[in-house]
């Protein structure tokens, strides 16, 4: 009687809920995919501004994933926006982080990093 | 009814809920594993995302659509590489042309990139379709994932997705027809072919075989799915 009071009432909220779940997202992209489009749809630095500014959002908020991750090749876009942008140093940092949190990425990543390295010149001094 | 019929019954509900999943009944079901046995054999770990090839009359449906494949792949637990970075690399590299990037040969991907698998994608239709009753946009998209290593096809889905573009419910009456069409037209704003592609990416995405990063990997292999084999 007493397990009847509990598995009915659970009956029914399956029979209720139907197939509807919501799930946390594996990762958290924000408005990167609106700001992705907008920047390839619009070339100006305005809409390039966005996506950077989108970019930095995904990996500063982690919150709420299930994973806690950054989102794969976002510190990798990330540090593509410094080296377009002639920044070498937070390139090779942001290239770095990708290859640590994804190491499916340390090959590419280690491509783009000899790359910098050697338009540096050999005397490795910025 | 006793109330140990009702208890029995309460059982019986639960259990079969808690057995088929979400499944309804259908003709014929396919699993992951029996369609899909090579992606759980070689595991891939990553998935080089190529610029898609677009054979529909929608010339920016490519430049549209290129934006969006990215989230799904890497939400089911893949490695994706950064997409537009992947692309101007390539054109530096001097491949300018999607067609010479779908001939290339697959280990180039792997000494390039380092990349376990390639994501061919085919646009083969991109159409809207203006009507009165009902607007809506048919996508129909081909998808591979090819081993680099083995040249193997890992996964593939063909399928066409049919968006319905008519903005809600616009009251009765010719004036209130008229308000749908004009909502459609509005509702394909360019901007809004992402949200679409999104729709179509759901669809397609649903029978790919989950990643290392997702809690579910290697534990998806009786997943079960409509078999689309024979209607190719």
């Amino acid at each position: 009687m007493k397990r009847f009071k509990i598995l009915a009432p659970m009956a029914i909220a399956f029979l209720m809920t139907g197939c509807v779940e919501q799930p946390k997202p594996l990762y958290n992209y924000g408005d990167y995919s609106d700001s992705y489009y907008a920047s390839k749809k619009n070339v100006c630095t305005e809409s390039s501004l966005e996506l950077q500014k989108s970019i930095e959002k995904c990996i500063e908020n982690t919150d709420g994933t299930l994973s806690g991750r950054v989102p794969p090749g976002m510190y990798a876009n990330l540090g593509y926006i410094y080296l377009k942008g002639g920044n070498s140093k937070d390139a090779i940092s942001s290239f770095t982080k990708e290859k640590t949190m994804y190491p499916e990425s340390a090959h590419f990543m280690d491509r783009m990093i000899k790359k910098i390295e050697i338009a540096q010149g050999p005397k490795n001094d910025n | 009814m006793t109330i140990k019929n009702l208890y029995k019954i309460s059982i019986l509900i639960l259990m079969t809920f808690l057995f088929s999943g979400c499944l309804g009944k259908g003709p014929s079901y396919t699993t992951k594993a029996e369609e899909f046995p090579k992606m759980y054999d070689q595991k891939p770990r990553s998935i080089l995302i190529l610029p898609p090839m677009n054979e529909s009359t929608d010339a920016e449906a490519k430049d549209y659509y290129m934006t969006t494949v990215e989230i799904p792949f890497a939400s089911m637990g893949y490695y994706t590489f950064p997409v537009e970075m992947v692309s101007d690399i390539m054109k530096q590299e001097g491949v300018y042309d999607t067609e010479l990037l779908y001939n290339m040969p697959l280990t180039k991907f792997y000494d390039y990139f380092g990349a376990d698998t390639v994501l061919f994608t085919n646009i083969s239709k991109w159409d809207i379709s203006y009507a009165v009753i009902a607007s809506s946009l048919t996508v129909s998209i081909d998808a591979r994932i090819v081993s680099t290593k083995t040249s193997e096809e890992l996964w593939k889905y063909t399928g066409t997705v049919v968006v319905d573009l008519s903005g809600g419910d616009t009251g009765g009456g010719i004036a209130g027809l008229i308000a749908k069409v004009v909502i459609a037209a509005i509702n394909t704003a360019a901007s809004d072919y992402v949200k679409h592609a999104h729709t179509a990416n759901r669809r397609l995405i649903y029978t790919l075989p989950f990643g290392p990063y997702h809690d579910k990997y290697l534990l998806d292999q009786d997943m079960k799915f409509l078999d689309q084999t024979p209607k190719s």
